[in-house]
């Protein structure tokens, strides 16, 4: 079951804004796009698809679907300020490994958002048995880096000139695991 | 509980996670959310035994210190469902009990740190729940006189 019963549910940014964190909605398309359109290239650079087509928004908040892609947002007022999205396979191999990807508003950061959305995943990542979250990061996206490393999340590889950004630029890739207290009780080989 | 720092006795209200400004002589921590942590956090944060001229009774008491922060977050996680955390906690008494009470050496001190910093993450969890920012050591770094305060990052 996925526990989306927790929200929404508010926090306080260190200079005192209220945001609330809740599951992404059909009707948020407008709000992610606005969101998606201010954040640096470097930071859409994982998108398949080209996130500044609206379209492209609409189409993804039409096709919701929480088993598989969860995002969390990051609410102030109507406007997104952040984006947590948790990315699983329901079946084979990997099914017990979730993808992470945060995006935090230029204007929202070093407010603590970034942390507070990775506390966020981490505990849906228990709640739903993973044994792993994954997250990939470009390396020179330093303060998510860090945060993630101060959260739990181990660097598990870097992969040099491995990824292009959207105008063709070679960038080393950042791999972090961060294990989950139910590994230990999977360990059966 | 009283204030590690001050004695007195606080008002731990979850809903308050800044710190009241500090005035002359008022102790930092009154009015803080989970007010004895995070003063207990600090106290070992802020102390003598992470000095290049840290004595053995400095390790020692920061041990003890250490020690006695666990036990209250852990009372602190009774009630709450944070496995992440009680993960943590796992690992910070696991790190303390690698450190060895009262040994000296960059080891141990290291082992203390690592103790530490899960204690720190516990703490945040703690706050996160009850939808508050975490805590800053640096926020309260005047009130120990801290030369100079380690970086203090958000993202």
């Amino acid at each position: 079951m996925i526990p989306i019963d927790r929200y929404p549910k508010e926090i306080t940014l260190r200079d005192n804004t209220l945001v609330t964190l809740r599951p992404m909605i059909a009707g948020d398309a407008e709000s992610l796009w606005s969101f998606l359109r201010q954040l640096p290239e470097i930071d859409k650079a994982h998108f398949h698809e080209d996130v500044d087509r609206r379209e492209v928004v609409e189409r993804w908040a039409k096709a919701l679907d929480y088993d598989a892609v969860l995002p969390i947002l990051a609410m102030r007022g109507d406007c997104v300020s952040g984006s947590a999205t948790l990315y699983r396979n329901r079946t084979g191999w990997k099914q017990r490994i979730g993808i992470v990807r945060i995006l935090i508003a230029p204007d929202v950061r070093h407010l603590g958002l970034g942390t507070a959305m990775i506390r966020e995943i981490r505990h849906l990542g228990e709640k739903l048995a993973l044994n792993y979250l994954l997250a990939e990061v470009i390396e020179e996206q330093q303060a998510a880096v860090r945060a993630l490393e101060r959260m739990g999340f181990e660097k598990a590889a870097v992969y040099r000139n491995f990824v292009n950004d959207r105008k063709g630029h070679l960038h080393n890739l950042v791999v972090l695991l961060h294990p989950m207290s139910g590994l230990e009780k999977d360990r059966f080989f | 509980m009283s204030c590690p720092i001050c004695g007195r006795e606080h008002s731990s209200s979850p809903g308050r996670g800044r710190r009241t400004p500090a005035k002359e002589g008022t102790c930092p921590y009154k009015g803080v959310a989970y007010v004895e942590l995070r003063a207990g956090h600090d106290q070992i944060y802020f102390g003598r035994w992470r000095r290049m001229d840290a004595s053995s009774i400095d390790l020692r008491k920061a041990y003890r210190q250490l020690e006695r922060l666990l036990r209250e977050i852990a009372a602190a996680l009774e009630t709450e469902d944070i496995p992440a955390a009680r993960m943590d906690l796992e690992k910070a008494f696991e790190a303390l009990n690698t450190a060895g009470s009262g040994e000296e050496g960059p080891e141990s001190l290291r082992y203390m740190d690592h103790a530490l910093s899960y204690a720190h993450r516990v703490i945040g969890d703690l706050l996160h729940e009850k939808g508050l920012p975490p805590h800053s050591p640096a926020d309260f770094a005047g009130w120990y006189d801290a030369g100079e305060v380690p970086f203090r990052e958000d993202w």
